[in-house]
């Protein structure tokens, strides 16, 4: 059975309609993540499913039972938020026991519990320092403590990751996911802009844009297999490419002077849009497809190459190895590999992926 | 020159500093006289007053100004009755613009600005506008010659800027503290009581003081709604005794000084958080 | 969500609002129908006298005065408080030494009551033995026991000093808090670019102030609509009302010649002078919040 289920949830600040009809279902001990530019709704969907938020239409259900119109405190569940929101006057201890604390828990009790998460956490030698004099790691931790401690049923993250720095951002997301293993039975939700938080957390991603959902599934179908341009374009970095190209039978698409042939047949005819990703572009005296180079980025262990292409305006980028030789402003022969080129229609495709 | 070879490069000197101070400390000087005026005149004699000799330094402390205000029976009243009006009216004025402040920054509704407006419009009316209607209304009550409607007054003239300082002040408390209690099963109260009025003690200290001041030193309440001598407030008082002490400018000034005590004290106490509070209050607005 | 907030949106409000339009918007409205009475204050009764009172205004010469004097007020006692204020706030920017003790005591009357502040001012403008006289008489070297206060000529301006000597650090203490805010990075460029202090201060630091003098003239004015207590002490309107204000005016009829209705006709239009003076502040507020927001 679902742990959450969210049935045709709709949204309207005044006027705008932000959330435009969401269905939804979640499965205990899942982990997903809902994912998407800023604005798309991801944050207001799941402030409606803690309750902050009221829906303007469906149904929410938490464990089989209708949480449209209970009040938060009583939906059991807890939520980590982007800014960790710990009461900047009480203690880290008293932080994590405040929800204990208001349930008229006897003392011996929170104290015994607040114990046992701060040892799960690393926070024993914490307790009783105030969030002030703690990183930015350790005040998540204790956020996270906080929400662990009344062992609710589904779990909460909006963005937590997003206001720390990259490098401890690395280290936090290891440590939620080894959370999340810890806590096999807990169902997590979990917001972000971060598609490679996405891809490394969920068991599900969840691509929502302009208030719908765009597409569902783990992070390889979504990665080999996108719906649609935006979920193409919004899953991998470097972003996939996006070329104008035009059918000419079921499994033949002409890209500029080049022919590609596809392993598969699509339904498609006429002008279309090629997509591929960087890293499925080759250079190769082989290749069919000319392209001038304009600006390298070394990364060390892989290059990504800028290129201009004559058939399209917009520019087009690659995925080498790191040990290529190249020079800037040099020809290029290219080979795109036919297993990962993905036929979208021509419409779908707004000016805003391709740039 | 031979300092030059010598590599000593000569500091030039700013004179900014230097003036800058100087200007300051006789602004200071001419600031401070008019008290360090009544602070004199309250340890001289009331011939030595008389004889010309207010503003210069006494050869000798004399104390009897003080003992004479201290053995009034008549300041005694004025105090208690001020007292017995501020303390209660500072804490209701500060407590009713905590509820209001607090849902106006935490939960607005549809046309909650504009409240909030009307609200604080009241803090710019002239006292003198609403005197007429509350006399009557004290007065059909029965209150007139009572502490109550000083009380009531100043309770209710307070609401405007306590809920403004507060309002703002909440509104700088995230909103991600108050979704968090609300996830960990506080209520609306909890989360006012619990978290954010924890967080607002310096904002409180602010408040209070500002309310006990304006409480304390305010003549124009207690004048029209007090009557008899009993009930009189100490800047009424103040006003009152003069007939008393007509030539007795010694004892004016240490009644003065006396009156003016309490407040100077909290003042100076809560003076770290004044400073911030006013910004708070005023600039983020 | 929605249920629980509006539950707590009435219970919070309920006790703050009652009491605010039971003493201050239930009077205020009061006071437009008592000002088409000849109430006396005592009696029951009363009679509806139409706009009676109003035209009474117009023949009032007292009335016409107290615009003026309370014209003259406001300026002064917006004006003076605010340069002075901004003066001392860009002089103790400079941090020279000493500074917190300085600004204790140019904050510290603020603490006085306008009684207390009355009282004092009264002794330096006291004609034979006030301070200003003595300290005249010291430089001039000859008699001077002009009375300040008991010559019509200068007894409001006598008093709108001793207000100004009062209000200072209220505005030098918004100015300071103003201050902080002045990123330091902007003074830099200018020093960069060879700004002299006068230009700084003119070209950069006053205009980046702008939020501090809105709430600085607000509350000048404020206050000095108020202005009722230190004139009270120091002239009591007089000498021939020569320092008669509105709100002192509407005191002097309302209760000492008992005139309530026409005292409430004359506190109308105060309510009406102030809601302009706070219809064109609103309006300023807004304008400056979409610059400095």
């Amino acid at each position: 059975m679902a742990q959450v289920t969210l049935k045709n949830i709709k949204k309207s600040f005044g006027p705008t309609e932000v959330i435009k009809g969401v269905d939804l279902d979640i499965q205990q001990g899942e982990f997903v993540v809902f994912v998407g530019p800023s604005g798309c709704g991801k944050s207001t969907m799941l402030r409606m499913i803690s309750g902050l938020e009221d829906v303007s239409a469906g149904q929410i259900g938490i464990d089989g039972r209708d949480v449209t119109h209970v009040s938060p405190s009583k939906r059991d569940l807890a939520m980590v938020f982007q800014s960790y929101a710990l009461f900047p006057h009480l203690t880290v201890a008293e932080n994590i026991g405040f929800g204990l604390k208001l349930h008229k828990t006897p003392k011996a009790e929170i104290n015994r519990r607040v114990e046992e998460v701060a040892k799960t956490l690393q926070l024993e030698a914490l307790l009783d320092r105030t969030p002030r004099q703690l990183s930015g790691g350790q005040r998540q931790r204790v956020a996270i403590g906080r929400s662990i401690i009344r062992n609710p049923k589904v779990f909460l993250f909006d963005e937590p990751l997003s206001n720390l720095d990259a490098a401890l951002r690395g280290k936090m997301r290891l440590e939620i996911a080894r959370l999340h293993k810890e806590l096999k039975d807990v169902t997590m939700i979990y917001v972000t802009h971060d598609q490679v938080e996405a891809m490394t957390l969920a068991d599900r991603i969840v691509v929502f844009n302009q208030g719908r959902i765009e597409q569902v599934g783990t992070p390889m179908e979504l990665y080999h297999t996108p719906a649609n341009p935006f979920v193409a374009g919004f899953i991998g970095a470097p972003a996939m490419n996006f070329l104008p190209a035009e059918m000419l039978s079921e499994q033949q698409v002409r890209l500029g002077e080049t022919v590609l042939d596809l392993p598969q047949s699509s339904a498609l005819s006429g002008a279309v849009t090629l997509g591929i990703r960087p890293e499925h572009i080759e250079v190769s005296d082989g290749g069919e497809i000319m392209a001038t180079l304009d600006l390298m980025e070394k990364l060390g262990s892989e290059t990504l190459l800028h290129l201009t292409t004559p058939f399209s305006d917009s520019p087009l980028t690659a995925r080498v190895d790191g040990a290529v030789e190249l020079t800037e402003g040099q020809t290029l022969r290219l080979k795109f590999n036919p297993n990962a080129v993905h036929i979208f229609a021509a419409s779908e495709v707004r000016p805003a992926m391709t740039a | 020159m031979a300092d030059l070879s010598s590599g000593a490069i000569p500091r030039r000197f700013n004179p900014w500093p230097v003036t800058i101070f100087t200007v300051l400390f006789i602004l200071a000087v001419l600031f401070l006289t008019p008290t360090i005026g009544v602070l004199l005149s309250s340890v001289k004699t009331t011939r030595a007053i008389a004889l010309g000799d207010l503003w210069s330094w006494p050869d000798r402390l004399y104390l009897g100004n003080y003992a004479e205000v201290f053995s009034n029976p008549a300041v005694h009243r004025y105090f208690l009755n001020t007292l017995i009006v501020t303390l209660p009216a500072t804490l209701a004025s500060t407590a009713l613009g905590v509820l209001a402040g607090y849902t106006f920054a935490k939960l607005p509704f549809r046309g909650s600005n504009l409240l909030f407006l009307v609200v604080i419009a009241g803090m710019f009316f002239p006292p003198q506008v609403i005197l007429v209607p509350l006399f009557r209304l004290f007065n059909s009550m029965g209150l007139i010659d009572t502490l109550w409607p000083i009380f009531l007054v100043h309770t209710a003239l307070g609401i405007p800027i306590c809920t403004l300082l507060m309002r703002n002040f909440f509104a700088t408390v995230p909103n991600a503290l108050r979704e968090a209690a609300i996830l960990e099963g506080a209520n609306e109260w909890q989360v006012l009581t619990r978290v954010v009025l924890p967080l607002s003690l310096p904002a409180l200290a602010v408040l209070a003081t500002l309310q006990f001041t304006w409480i304390w030193n305010d003549f124009l309440w207690p004048l029209i709604f007090t009557q008899s001598d009993e009930k009189r407030t100490i800047m009424v008082g103040i006003v009152n005794l003069r007939g008393q002490y007509t030539v007795a400018w010694g004892v004016q000034g240490a009644l003065s000084l006396i009156a003016s005590l309490p407040t100077l004290l909290i003042f100076l106490y809560f003076q770290r958080f004044f400073i911030k509070g006013m910004t708070m209050g005023a600039v983020k607005g | 969500m929605e249920r629980e907030n509006r539950f707590w949106r009435v219970a919070l409000l309920a006790l703050p609002l009652f009491v605010f339009l039971a003493l201050v918007i239930w009077p205020l409205l009061s006071s437009f129908y008592y000002s088409f009475t000849n109430w006396n204050g005592f009696n029951s009764d009363y009679d509806y006298v139409g706009f009676e009172n109003f035209k009474r205004i117009w023949t009032d010469r007292l009335f016409f005065n107290a615009i003026v004097n309370t014209s003259i007020w406001m300026a002064a006692a917006i004006l003076l408080p605010t340069i002075l204020g901004l003066s001392l706030a860009l002089l103790l920017d400079a941090k020279v030494r000493g500074s917190k003790i300085f600004k204790t005591i140019f904050y510290l009357p603020i603490c006085l009551s306008a009684i207390v502040v009355g009282q004092i001012w009264v002794w330096i403008y006291q004609p034979d033995w006030g301070l200003l006289n003595t300290v005249i008489e010291q430089i001039t070297g000859s008699r001077f026991n002009y009375a300040w206060l008991a010559r019509p000529d200068s007894a409001l301006y006598a008093v709108i000093v001793a207000w100004s000597w009062q209000q200072t650090g209220l505005s030098m203490v918004i100015y300071l808090a103003g201050l902080t805010s002045v990123p330091s990075d902007l003074l830099e460029v200018c020093d960069i670019e060879g700004a002299t202090p006068w230009q700084k201060i003119r070209q950069v630091i006053i205009p980046l102030l702008t939020p501090s003098t809105v709430v600085v003239v607000a509350l000048s004015v404020i206050n000095s609509l108020k202005g009722f207590d230190i004139l009270f002490i120091m002239t009591g309107g007089g000498p021939f009302n020569s320092s008669d204000t509105l709100a002192m005016h509407m005191y002097n009829e309302s209760f000492r010649k008992y005139f309530m209705g026409y005292g409430s006709a004359i506190s109308v239009v105060l309510f009406l002078i102030a809601l302009t003076i706070i219809g064109l502040y609103f309006r300023q507020l807004k304008k400056v919040d979409d610059i400095y927001g």
